[in-house]
């Protein structure tokens, strides 16, 4: 990127918007073809080179703009990234050096360091390039230049006095110092070349002397400033300035043209007529410089952080200023910000004079605080062995007042560092490592007592059930989020008044806690419809149900967080209401594997998107485990679902209580006499449940050890409302058992299931 | 004579042990008991011998050659697969296939934490998701008007306490459960604290309302910051499977001081710098620190005898960076597309 002249400009002759120009580079002359209409003969203009990388990652080539060669381009600001600039050309002072490197022209060929805005953040000393300055200084064992502490107010002479200048704090809390003071001899005009490249290089964009001026100071110290037009705060040579709480609905308009309502709880500066600024966020447009102004008042103020943070949020605004003062700036830097900006407006604007006394209102008065440490500590809480003179030497660089006396320092505090993040003997350890480096500080293993650490019962549990289901069943594990949406429950009929709800949710399907994990399966299951023919899915995760649960909100309090129960649900959709069946049987194969039972009792149930048929409780050494469930076709329907789906959803916390209940697992003896094992089938109504059956025949005879359910079948060949149940009879006893025996103990067990259950016995 | 034979048939055997292709097999068949072969010269010469050799030589003679016609007939066989029954088999045809089911990647890269922290003597404790606001902030010197407690990152619980303010959230990190081990259990102790935590964003590819964390603490007497160098180094080697490099960086969290943030060396650059690591060569991997004296105390322990060090890994990011996962929104997706690949 080079400075170039323009030489010539025609007109392109496809083109009625576009140009072609002729620039001298000095070692030659391009056709550029440009759009831009600012552009004449005889200007100086940035020229991007062929081969130019622009900031945007844009490469410049030779090409061809509507059939005419273009070797370069010519920039606006915006392009260059020095400014919003976009409305032509970037034109330079006519002085500029042709064939100069613009890096060198504009003064732009130093060095940006990046600091990485977290190391920052709770460092309000470094939003200011004195207080890098003084932390570089520190790292290469330097001394800073400037001690900006001699910049007090009584470096500030009154040249004419000819304005007064009052202040009135109403909220001390939110504003703890303000100061200010006039000038006048003011000529409003661009700021000099050093002074604009400095701000461009931070950031900023020029705007006019004064107002680049207050700009520079907070760059520099960290102090945000701000300079009104005197003569348009006050009719009269005395100015009244009061920081005060906004009225209800006071409006003012901000700098940037937005007109802002504000309320009791924004702090502004007011003229003894009506707000002026917004405190610590942004000036107002009403007593803003402009070209015209020739006398300022300058602001150079504290106000509280958290004041400052509520009204940028509410106002959506975060200036250079807030930004600063949300991270509680040092009060004692108003001083030097206001003198500093005074000792340059009066370098830059020759005939800018002191028209009033500084006038400073303050509760500030600075007590040192000052920390008792004893040396061997910061070894030992940092595992390292620093010398005493390089603590010293540290914490002295950085401003802190040090006393060593037997082993013990008195370190004070610096105000700049007493805001908020230097309190405590463990701030002071970290200002030693971290200068001293944590890279020094030798890594060495803890010497501690070893022991079998407890074990958690429940994620145990969770890790054999995901490995159970996961296997034989291959179902796969999925997790959602805990929020459910209204929509989506009020389709499913459930009633969520008990449903706990987000104070702030972040969209519509997420406002309120699941209570059952079934509800966000199904949405799982219509994402996958389309590509599966059955879905087989499982999640563990929390409810959090409208009761009280086991936690405490406060170790010592009475009060506790709501109830928040771990549970398993288990989801099959496939093509009909055979997935009951199957997620049954998938339940069984995960009991099983913990050697319990399930047993299933009819029950209303409790879910409103239930099948009100298909639904049956899981009851596990006699406890309710849960449910299980068919989704309801009509509500099926209504969330966009194809299939049928049957759940299982059961409580972890108490499937691992039955399980802590649960006797060790011992081996069994083999029986010493072999069974006999019968099968018998029987049809009877489909009313009388397998429950009262299976229990019937097993109490029926000492010898009968075990009955298994081997088949079902409901159909036209056993006739409406019927069904046949087909079982292995295993009989066993302390002895041989012969057929006849068996046979005799079959026939009467027939004749007692005709008598109870009115069951007719199928030939095969 | 007979040792001629018996080595005739020696030799014939050890070459029938080599060969492989049945054009090969037939030709060391005829030079063997083809009608010039080796034997059937032998047994030619047989008139010419002496009744007892002819007797002697004969029987041996003719016992090799059956011998030796069985063996080629059994490779033969194997050669061209008559062997078995017959039927050319396809072996290459795979078994049937059974199918599979999936634990989620968030599972899975947990449970490898848990059992590396395990090993590592670490228990393993749970907390609350919905936590109260004090456990979540104020027990770890979050200050009341701290900007962490901002309605946009935290999701409250509608419900008021009777001072009128929102007093539960769902947690924004795993942290409060380091309060709940101290009181519980006391000190010394090692817990990590796996969990899902919560933060009220606009949800990207980078980032999601709901997300995994691991959470780590070591109290006793005596710990340092170089303990905490020392264990953490062991901990992101073990994560890791490698010496990784480790880097600390002064870093900033209420509940630790002093705080830190420790980047490993690009795992895929080894340093070098690319892509991945936005060309710096380190990866932000964890946040750590030694545990904040206030934090202590609200876990009624007291600071004067104990210190200790805490550090939290997002579980989330390591799973999209084991897997090169592009999109977080996919683990709490449903998507079996997504599921089915782990």
């Amino acid at each position: 990127m080079v400075v170039g002249e323009i030489l010539e400009v025609n007109k392109h002759p496809q083109a009625d918007k576009l140009q072609l120009a002729v620039v001298d580079v000095k070692t030659e002359k391009l056709n550029i073809v440009c759009g831009a209409p600012n552009i004449e003969v005889g200007q100086k203009v940035p020229v991007a080179l062929v081969g130019a990388v622009m900031p945007n990652g844009m490469e410049i080539k030779k090409t061809k703009i509507r059939g005419e060669e273009s070797c370069g381009m010519m920039c606006a600001e915006d392009e260059l990234g020095l400014g919003d600039d976009h409305a032509g050309i970037m034109i330079l002072d006519e002085k500029a050096k042709i064939g100069t490197d613009l890096s060198d022209y504009l003064d732009l060929d130093d060095v940006i360091y990046e600091v990485d805005n977290k190391s920052i953040t709770n460092r309000p000393d470094l939003w200011g390039h004195y207080g890098m300055a003084r932390e570089i200084a520190t790292f290469l064992d330097k001394k800073l230049k400037v001690d900006a502490s001699e910049y007090d107010f009584s470096k500030i002479e009154v040249d004419k006095k000819e304005r007064k200048i009052k202040i009135k704090i109403e909220d001390k809390e939110k504003c703890p110092r303000y100061s200010a003071v006039s000038m006048g001899g003011i000529k409003i005009e661009p700021s000099p070349k050093w002074l604009q490249t400095k701000l461009i290089a931070s950031g900023i964009r020029p705007i006019s002397n004064i107002v680049d001026v207050t700009n520079y100071v907070m760059l520099e110290l960290a102090q945000p400033m701000h300079a009104f037009d005197a003569s348009k705060i006050s009719d009269t040579k005395d100015i009244k300035i009061v920081v005060r709480n906004a009225k209800k609905d006071e409006i003012l308009k901000s700098l940037d043209g937005e007109t802002r309502e504000l309320d009791e709880n924004d702090l502004v500066i007011a003229s003894d007529k009506e707000a002026i600024a917004i405190a610590g966020v942004m000036g107002g447009e009403e007593s803003e410089i402009d070209s015209s102004s020739t006398e300022i008042v300058l602001e150079s103020a504290n106000f509280n952080y958290l004041s400052v943070r509520k009204t940028g949020h509410k106002l959506a605004l975060r200036s250079e200023a807030s930004q600063r003062f949300e991270k509680s700036l040092d009060q004692s830097t108003c001083e030097q910000g206001l003198v500093r900006a005074v000792e340059l407006i009066k370098k830059i604007c020759p005939d800018a004079y002191v028209s009033s006394e500084v006038a400073d209102e303050s509760t500030f008065s600075y007590k040192t605080k000052v920390l008792d440490i004893e040396i061997e500590w910061i070894n030992k809480i940092l595992g390292a062995e620093i010398e005493t003179k390089e603590i010293e030497r540290i914490l002295t660089s950085l401003g802190f007042g040090l006393e060593i006396k037997d082993n013990i320092m008195n370190v004070s505090i610096p105000s700049w560092r007493a805001t908020k993040d230097v309190s405590i003997r463990e701030d002071i350890a970290e200002e030693i490592a971290r200068i001293y480096s944590y890279e020094k500080i030798e890594a060495k293993m803890p010497v501690l007592e070893m022991n079998i650490p407890l074990e958690n019962e429940s994620r145990d549990l969770d890790s054999k059930i995901r490995r159970i289901l996961s296997g034989g069943p291959a179902l796969s594990e999925v997790y959602n989020y805990s929020f459910v949406g209204e929509e989506q429950l009020k389709h499913l009929g459930v009633d969520f008044e008990n449903y706990i709800r987000l104070a702030n949710p972040i969209s519509s399907t997420q406002t309120m806690l699941r209570q059952s994990l079934a509800t966000n399966l199904f949405d799982n299951i219509k994402k996958n419809q389309a590509r599966h023919e059955e879905i087989e899915l499982f999640e563990i995760g929390s409810v959090y149900l409208n009761f009280d649960g086991q936690y405490k909100k406060q170790v010592e309090e009475v009060d506790v967080l709501p109830a928040q129960e771990k549970r398993l649900a288990i989801v099959i959709a496939g093509k009909n209401t055979e997935v009951f069946m199957r997620v049954k049987s998938v339940l069984s194969f995960l009991l099983d594997s913990f050697d319990l039972q399930a047993e299933y009792t009819e029950r209303e149930t409790a879910f409103a998107w239930a099948n009100k048929i298909y639904s049956t409780e899981i009851r596990v050494a006699g406890k309710v485990l849960g449910f299980v469930n068919l989704l309801d076709e009509q509500k099926a329907k209504k969330i966009g679902l194809k299939k049928s789906v049957a759940v299982v959803e059961i409580s972890l916390v108490d499937l691992l209580d039955v399980l802590n209940k649960q006797a060790n697992k011992t081996y069994k003896q083999f029986d010493k006499f072999p069974p006999v094992v019968r099968d018998l089938a029987f049809v009877v109504s489909d009313k009388i449940t397998y429950n009262d059956i299976k229990a019937k025949m097993e109490n029926f005879h000492q010898y009968i050890k075990e009955v298994e359910l081997f088949d079902v079948y409901q159909g036209e060949e056993v006739g409406k409302d019927k069904k046949s149940l087909a079982f292995h009879i295993n009989y066993v006893a302390e002895k041989t058992l012969t057929g006849e025996e068996v046979d005799k103990i079959q026939t009467k067990l027939i004749k007692d299931l005709e008598n109870n259950f009115e069951a007719k016995v199928r030939d095969f | 004579m007979q040792d001629k034979l018996e080595k005739i048939k020696k030799e014939a055997l050890d070459k029938l042990a080599d060969i492989k292709k049945l054009n090969l097999l037939e030709a060391l068949e005829k030079e063997y008991l083809g009608r010039k072969g080796q034997l059937t010269a032998i047994l030619r010469n047989l008139s010419s011998m002496s009744d007892e050799d002819k007797k002697k030589i004969g029987k041996l003679s003719n016992e090799i050659k059956v011998e030796l016609s069985e063996k080629f007939k059994e490779a033969k066989d194997i050669i061209i697969g008559s062997a078995r029954g017959g039927n050319y088999v396809d072996v290459s045809i795979p078994g049937q296939k059974i199918k599979q089911g999936h634990i989620h990647p968030i599972t899975q890269v947990m449970g490898d934490l848990e059992k590396l922290f395990s090993s590592m003597g670490f228990m393993v404790l749970d907390g609350p998701e919905l936590e109260s606001d004090h456990y979540n902030f104020t027990a770890l010197n979050i200050p009341a008007d701290h900007p962490a407690r901002d309605m946009q990152d935290t999701f409250y619980i509608d419900t008021k306490n009777k001072n009128n303010e929102h007093d539960m959230v769902m947690r924004t990190h795993t942290s409060p459960v380091q309060v709940r081990a101290m009181q519980k259990y006391g000190a010394p102790i090692k817990c990590v604290v796996p969990g899902r935590v919560f933060r009220n964003e606009a949800t990207d590819a980078t980032h999601d309302t709901t997300f995994y964390q691991i959470e780590g603490l070591m109290v006793g007497e005596g710990i340092s910051l170089a303990n905490l160098k020392a264990v953490l180094q062991d901990v992101l080697n073990g994560i890791f499977q490698e010496e990784v490099g480790m880097r600390i960086r002064p870093g900033y969290f209420p509940f630790v001081e002093p705080g830190l943030e420790i980047d490993i060396a690009c795992t895929i650059c080894k340093g070098a710098k690319c892509p991945a690591c936005k060309h710096t060569g380190w990866l932000e991997m964890l946040g750590s620190g030694m545990i904040h004296p206030e934090v202590l105390k609200y876990g009624g322990v007291d600071p004067e005898k104990y210190s200790g060090f805490a550090f939290g890994i997002g579980v989330t990011r390591l799973a999209m960076m084991k897997y090169k996962i592009d999109d977080i929104r996919l683990f709490n997706s449903g998507d079996l597309r997504f599921m089915e690949q782990f």
